[in-house]
């Protein structure tokens, strides 16, 4: 499953439909920019390449901001060193950062600073259990890495549920709430978290980013290119065609009710896909609820190699010989026959 | 007649056959053969692999500059969003722009080319992105002077109507070119003549001596004046150098670009950094 | 079975019976179940082909197609298990049946007869794949003599048997795979995986090269063979395939006067030759 891949795909009968819905969403106002960085930055062009020869782009795509969830973050929010204009160069964003919004629950400033608790604790922490830095530290990854600006895929749960915002349901929600901006906020966001806010494809690209790069997978003693062979599974086939239901990455490797930032290496007795606990995966409720432990022995991420699943690989080779050796000869006869009949008459035995 | 398309189909059918026994051929047994050669190659490989490691097997040129844009698509269900995907950014673009197939300018200087004062250098390429090169920097003379500008498409090049009400702001396909009095006639700045004569310049550059470089050099670069229009020219409600209401921009986008704000931005920044502007590359790096 | 003439003459044409109206059924269900089985197979396992999608989506896309799938790949696995009892059927009822009541049948006789029946591979196979060779590398201009059934024809019948044993099989257990790996490991999944889809392929491209050039893009049935709509296969194909039953079935017949000469005389004497039929 490579990334060019998703160049390839298209639906072709549902993309005018998708174009049709797509219109109703992109309504909100950009509300947030209350220090008018978009008198700059709505400009395409505003770019350059710094020291380090890196292309930098200031662009903010405002409708496509808009449905993002950070819609109603401002600025100043996360680019919290530019409290003027005109600014200086700004700084990296603190993703951990405590910014404006208020999160309703316990009416304290939100931040993602449990996430960084969660991802030292994991698989992908840059420290080890006692503090050390892990060996290559450098190739694990920064929020950066997995994350870009998050976008809503919102639900219609009306009369069927398909992708996209109900007009149906927001008519519901107008009787009461009053303001249409925070209404599709809501719609999206609360939507957009009951089901996966990204698409299957798109999480196995991301994870293929360092998880299929081959120098980043021996040098740290993976057992798999994992993106590659989970694509040469049905789950992986399916995804790409834009499956929806499929498991991804974080269905199987992240516990139930925990988040993705907390996965668990296989040796970890509390993972999810630790020897003891595989067996659960396969069978939740949404996947495969009559299967047996046993299920999970299928080997989701063999490579049919010789090195990683060598019976696996046996047995294809016993497949590719079988196909080989059997219809070579017979296109040979097709062969043969053909130029028989195209010289009916030249034999060079003795003609009756 | 009819045994005669029949020839013709066996030979074709012939033809069909080899094709599909090459193809056979290869994703069977070739296949197999090849997957042996090349595991005994990534045997020899991890033997030496720390050699290997010590030796990236990646230009630093591919690495750099042909691994770094890559196309993505994000799949939202209600629409695909596809876009370019630069590593380490975070907001979304959403939309191409194709390159400039026009300007010969870019094809030496890239199509970022400012870069010499640090704080204004995002800025000029913001513009150079819907304003063309010899908007700014080539100043004409009181002979030749026009004050007609157009729009070119970006790839066709050819001249074409004020895209200003279509686009969002600075997403044009299309960029704004001075026009030059020539003999009697109006030619747009970057003529044939001069786009063949630099375009005929890059390719020889391998063959000429230093001295015909520097010369070829001078010539391009003739018509390039030494203090380019500054924002100032432009952004001012009194006699702005582009003509904006006849390059189709509307009222309101007029007082925009003008505006107090806008203006008052540029006076900030003019006070600060305008005198780094103003001075050659080199030296405004120094300051 | 008796209610077809050996023989049926149309237009002065004689016409040789090959199939049933119940066999010509069967193959017309495997033909459908297997066309729609590839198509909707094939997308998956080149799932990065840029045709994938495309075809994909003709079926319904990811929603459908393994539904439309499956349920073709039920049909023909009631198809083969309907084949494998009409076999049995036919057999007890044409051969063991009339051998017992002649009172002919001998111990071992229904195995001997069921091996000596007319789809299962014999000696004289092998002589005519020799004399096939000799012929196309014109050191002959003798086609070998075919008899009822020649080997290509049970080439045609064993392989897809053995496809659908094989395809048939791991396609039931990857879909009931929560059953069956309640007692089987998952690791057998994998295995079935492979041998389903490329099983798959060998079959599909057994049966779209080998078995459509001998029955449609051959230059003597080009550009279609109607044998199996009609059930009748026309005297020049006889001749030329299945030369040794023709003068089985004329002699039958009682036409020893009008049996044709094998198609590489026949050939030799007409300057169209087997070429242009």
């Amino acid at each position: 499953m490579n990334l060019t891949r998703a160049k390839k795909i298209c639906f072709i009968f549902s993309l005018s439909f998708l174009i049709l819905i797509s219109d109703s969403v992109q309504k909100t106002s950009f509300a947030a920019d209350i220090g008018n960085c978009l008198l700059c930055h709505k400009y395409p062009g505003l770019s350059r390449v710094d020291e380090e020869g890196r292309m930098r782009l200031f662009f903010i795509n405002e409708s496509i901001y808009n449905n993002g969830v950070h819609a109603k973050v401002k600025c100043e929010g996360c680019h919290t060193d530019i409290t003027e204009i005109p600014h200086k160069a700004a700084k990296k964003v603190d993703c951990l950062v405590e910014c404006h919004i208020i999160e309703p629950t316990t009416e304290t400033k939100f931040s993602h600073k449990d996430v960084a608790t969660f991802i030292k604790t994991s698989v992908h922490g840059k420290v080890d259990k006692i503090g050390n830095d892990k060996k290559f530290s450098e190739d694990y990854p920064s929020c950066k890495d997995c994350h870009d600006e998050p976008l809503y895929r919102p639900l219609s749960f009306f009369k069927k549920v398909r992708p996209g915002i109900s007009e149906a349901s927001l008519g519901r929600c107008r009787v009461c709430h009053k303001k249409d901006d925070f209404i599709y906020q809501f719609y999206n966001h609360v939507t957009t978290r009951l089901h996966k806010s990204r698409n299957p494809l798109n999480i196995a690209e991301m994870c293929g980013r360092c998880h299929d790069d081959s120098s980043l997978v021996t040098r740290h003693g993976l057992s798999t290119k994992a993106v590659f062979s989970y694509g040469e599974t049905f789950h992986g086939k399916a995804a790409t065609f834009l499956d929806e239901r499929v498991p991804d990455c974080l269905d199987c490797h992240v516990n139930k009710g925990e988040s993705v930032h907390q996965m668990l290496s296989h040796k970890d007795p509390l993972s999810s896909i630790h020897e003891t606990n595989k067996g659960k995966v396969c069978a939740t409720i949404d996947c495969h609820p009559s299967a047996s432990p046993k299920l999970a022995n299928y080997g989701v991420h063999s490579e049919f190699n010789l090195t990683q699943s060598p019976a696996q690989y046996f047995f294809t080779f016993f497949f590719i010989v079988l196909t080989g050796g059997t219809l070579l000869p017979l296109m040979g006869i097709i062969f043969l026959d053909l130029v028989r009949r195209f010289f009916p008459h030249a034999t060079i035995g003795r003609r009756k | 007649m009819k045994n005669f398309f029949f020839k013709i189909y066996m030979l074709v059918f012939m033809a069909l056959v080899v094709f599909f026994m090459v193809i056979i051929w290869k994703v069977t047994f070739a296949h197999i053969l090849h997957e042996y050669h090349e595991r005994h190659k990534t045997q020899e490989i991890t033997k030496f692999k720390e050699q290997r490691e010590q030796k990236p097997d990646k230009t630093k040129f591919e690495k750099v500059i042909l691994e770094s844009e890559e196309r993505v698509k994000n799949y939202l269900g209600y629409r695909i969003l596809e876009e370019v995907r630069i590593k380490g950014h975070f907001h979304h673009i959403g939309f191409d722009i194709g390159p400039d197939n026009r300007s010969y300018c870019i094809k030496c200087h890239g199509d970022m080319p400012h870069d010499a004062v640090k704080e204004l250098r995002a800025f000029l390429n913001m513009h150079a992105f819907f304003v063309g090169c010899e908007t700014c920097h080539v100043k004409l003379g009181d002979s030749n002077k026009t004050g007609v500008f157009k729009w070119y498409d970006r790839t066709t090049g050819e001249i074409v109507a004020s895209p200003v009400k279509r686009g969002s702001p600075g997403s044009f396909k299309a960029k704004i070119i001075p026009f030059e009095k020539s003999g009697g006639a109006i030619q747009r700045v970057d003529s044939e003549e001069r786009i063949n004569f630099s375009l005929e310049y890059k390719q020889n550059e391998k063959t000429l001596s230093e001295g015909q470089k520097s010369r070829a050099k001078k010539l391009i670069h003739q018509i390039v004046s030494k203090q380019p229009y500054i924002c100032e020219d432009c952004h001012q409600k009194e006699r702005p150098l582009l003509p904006l209401e006849n390059i189709g921009y509307p009222r309101e986008r007029i007082d925009s670009i003008t505006s107090t704000e806008v203006v008052g931005m540029i006076k900030n920044y003019t006070k600060f950094y305008m005198p780094k502007m103003l001075l050659p590359g080199d030296e405004a790096k120094k300051q | 079975m008796e209610k077809y003439p050996a023989i049926k003459i149309k237009d002065g044409q004689k016409y040789f019976y090959r199939f049933s109206l119940n066999q010509r059924i069967q193959h017309f269900i495997l033909a459908f179940t297997i066309v729609i089985l590839v198509l909707t197979g094939m997308p998956l396992k080149f799932n990065e082909a840029s045709w994938a999608p495309y075809l994909y989506s003709l079926f319904g896309g990811i929603q459908y197609a393994p539904t439309v799938h499956k349920v073709n790949g039920a049909i023909l696995v009631g198809l083969f298990f309907y084949h494998i009892f009409y076999l049995i059927y036919v057999i007890r009822k044409y051969y063991i049946e009339p051998a017992k009541k002649k009172g002919a049948l001998k111990k071992f006789g229904a195995l001997k007869i069921v091996l000596t029946q007319k789809m299962a591979p014999n000696l004289k196979d092998a002589y005519d794949i020799r004399d096939l060779m000799k012929y196309l590398l014109f050191l002959t201009a003798k086609r070998p003599d075919g008899d009822e059934m020649t080997w290509k024809e049970k080439f045609d019948y064993w392989a897809p048997f053995w496809g659908m044993v094989v395809i048939g099989a791991s396609g039931v257990i990857l879909w009931n795979k929560e059953l069956f790996t309640q007692i089987l490991p998952g690791g057998v999944l994998n295995f079935l995986l492979i041998a389903h889809s490329d099983e798959a392929l060998l079959a599909a491209l057994f049966l779209f090269i080998w078995h459509w050039y001998n029955v449609h893009f051959s230059i003597s049935v080009f550009p279609m063979g109607t044998v199996f709509l009609t059930g009748y296969l026309s005297e020049e194909l006889m001749v030329e395939e299945h030369y040794q039953h023709y003068v089985d079935v004329m002699k039958k017949a009682g036409l020893e006067h009008e049996i044709l000469p094998p198609h590489g005389a026949h050939g030799h004497e007409s300057p169209e030759g087997g070429a242009s039929s």
